[in-house]
């Protein structure tokens, strides 16, 4: 059963996304999902595999282009429509959405700075892409720098004491490109491009950074294998390799004089998409939980007439709704709002995640002994909701940067 | 000192480029395609330009119920026409600051395009440094 939409003010539009991603989640998404969640990484990412095929029929629908606007051939959906989009996409598989959230992220930029040279380049190529061949990445996690690449504003971003490790270094009126993205980019072992977060000036750590849209099917590049992890397994994550890559003078646009307040606002937008995705993830397992709890007969009758399960449901249920509330509220306004107040949407995130951490714990609970097996797909959703306490920013270091970022605001 | 030494002549400079941009034959009509209320909010000098939905320019303070709201000075809005400043870049770093749905800022930008063209030869003209 649905549930219960409490804005009394979603549009028509509203409500035929809600219910056409809603139903493309449940019918392919999930069931994807579920048997890619047993195969190696491997296999998951070679051509053929149930991932493409699903990507493919995403592309067809033109689910990649959410964030790319009409003016471009995009879904150009409004900030309360990209929320619900989010939302129901990670309703059935939030590793899919993940995927095609990075999937536009070269595309994203060129749109933002519209120029008619990176449009031609990046955005129509993938707009009119309906067999998932073009596909970006975020390329900024790296071997020695996960969540701190992302603390903008704090004094630490701006210390020598570290930065970025892939450099890019101008030759000839190009840049080269040297040094190793982590296993954690999502998209990373079948990206045809990055949105690369690079380093151009080290003596201003992090701050000394820029962003270059790269062609990763180049001579200088190479992937490591794809990663084998916990949760999230239908999204390929893998290491990206640079050695001596080119990237035209172009591509490179973002330099350290705007990096951070880019990073900062970038941050903003992927934080708010963190709170849609895991609000999905907790409705998905509160659902199968609610479902489970009518069926399974315990102590002579179903466990939802025992009260013990009846309150537990209904701690899930507050949850969910909060979480719906606040990450809704937190994207519309951000995306209403430049620069974002990056606080919210990092607040949005954290919350979220652990709403969605909470809830599917709670469910494999209800669930019991069955909800320990492969064979109920609650358990797979509390190692997608755990993954997501640690992806896209660690809960901690966010929170010690959104901690910043308010006092900054009353100083 | 800023650029525009006061609000007249800033709605001066600034309400003879966006006529030029309304009554571009391409950048016209696709603006009152999209259905939308603009209102630039100019801090030192102090003023408000509006575009209407049928993309009339509007001097001063208007009746309106703005779609997008762009806040920024006279300074700055004199740099950004002069594209030494990028929009996403001053969107960033709160130089602009922007109310308004993304999707439709980012459906705006390339409307601006006659408009930075026009601009330094209505600056040059008004005696504004280029």
């Amino acid at each position: 059963m649905p549930y219960t939409e409490l804005n009394l003010d979603l549009t028509e539009e509203h409500r035929l996304i809600k219910r056409e991603v809603h139903d493309f989640a449940v019918e392919v998404l999930r069931p994807a999902s579920l048997e890619l969640d047993k195969m190696s990484p491997e296999d998951v990412t070679r051509k053929g595999s149930p991932y493409w095929q699903c990507m493919a029929q995403a592309y067809r629908n033109n689910y990649h282009t959410v964030l790319i606007s009409d003016e471009y051939g995009g879904l150009g959906l409004d900030p309360l429509g990209v929320h619900i989009f989010w939302e129901e996409l990670s309703y059935g598989s939030v590793g899919f959405a993940v995927s095609l959230g990075c999937s536009c992220f070269s595309s994203f930029y060129a749109t933002l700075l519209c120029d008619d040279y990176l449009i031609e380049k990046f955005v129509l190529p993938f707009v009119n892409c309906k067999d998932a061949s073009v596909m970006s990445c975020w390329g900024i996690t790296e071997p020695a720098h996960g969540s701190d690449n992302l603390m903008t504003g704090t004094p630490f971003f701006r210390d020598p004491c570290a930065c970025q490790e892939v450099r890019a270094v101008k030759k000839r009126g190009k840049w080269v490109l040297n040094g190793q993205k982590s296993a954690w980019v999502s998209n990373g072992p079948i990206a045809s491009d990055a949105a690369l977060f690079v380093n151009l000036d080290p003596g201003m750590g992090f701050a000394g950074g820029g962003i270059a849209l790269v062609d990763l099917n180049q001579k200088g590049i190479s992937r490591g294998k794809p990663l084998n992890k916990m949760g999230q397994r239908e999204l390929p994550q893998g290491e990206i390799f640079f050695d001596d890559a080119v990237c035209p003078d172009e591509h490179m646009i973002i330099d350290p004089e705007s990096y951070e307040a880019i990073t900062e606002l970038t941050l903003g937008h992927a934080n708010a998409t963190m709170g849609a995705y895991f609000t999905g993830v907790a409705q998905a397992a509160y659902d199968m939980a609610m479902e489970y709890s009518r069926d399974r007969v315990q102590g002579g009758k179903p466990l939802c007439q025992h009260q013990m399960v009846q309150s537990r449901l209904f701690d899930m249920f507050i949850a969910i709704e909060t979480a719906r509330a606040f990450s809704r509220s937190a994207m519309v306004f951000n995306m209403n709002t430049t620069p974002p107040l990056v606080q919210y949407s990092i607040a949005s995130k954290v919350y979220c995640t652990e709403a969605a951490f909470k809830v599917t714990s709670e469910a494999v609970q209800l669930f019991g002994g069955h909800g320990l097996t492969k064979d109920a797909p609650v358990e797979k959703l509390f190692r997608d909701a755990r993954a997501g306490m640690i992806e896209d920013g660690s809960n901690d270091s966010l929170s010690l940067a959104a901690g910043e970022m308010l006092l900054r605001e009353v100083q | 000192m800023p650029v525009f030494e006061s609000t007249e002549k800033m709605y001066d400079v600034l309400g003879t480029l966006f006529n030029v941009l309304a009554s571009d034959p391409v950048v016209g009509p696709k603006y009152r395609e999209s259905n939308i209320v603009i209102k630039f909010t100019i801090t030192d000098p102090d003023g408000f330009i509006w575009l209407d939905r049928d993309a009339k320019v509007i001097c001063g303070p208007a009746d309106l119920k703005p779609t997008i709201e762009m806040t920024l000075s006279g300074d700055t809005c004199h740099q950004f026409w002069l594209q030494s400043i990028s929009m996403p870049v001053a969107l960033a770093k709160g130089r602009i600051k922007a109310k308004g749905p993304l999707p439709k800022v980012i459906k705006l930008l390339p409307l601006l395009k006659p408009a930075y063209a026009a601009y330094p030869g209505i600056a040059k003209k008004h005696g504004l440094p280029v």
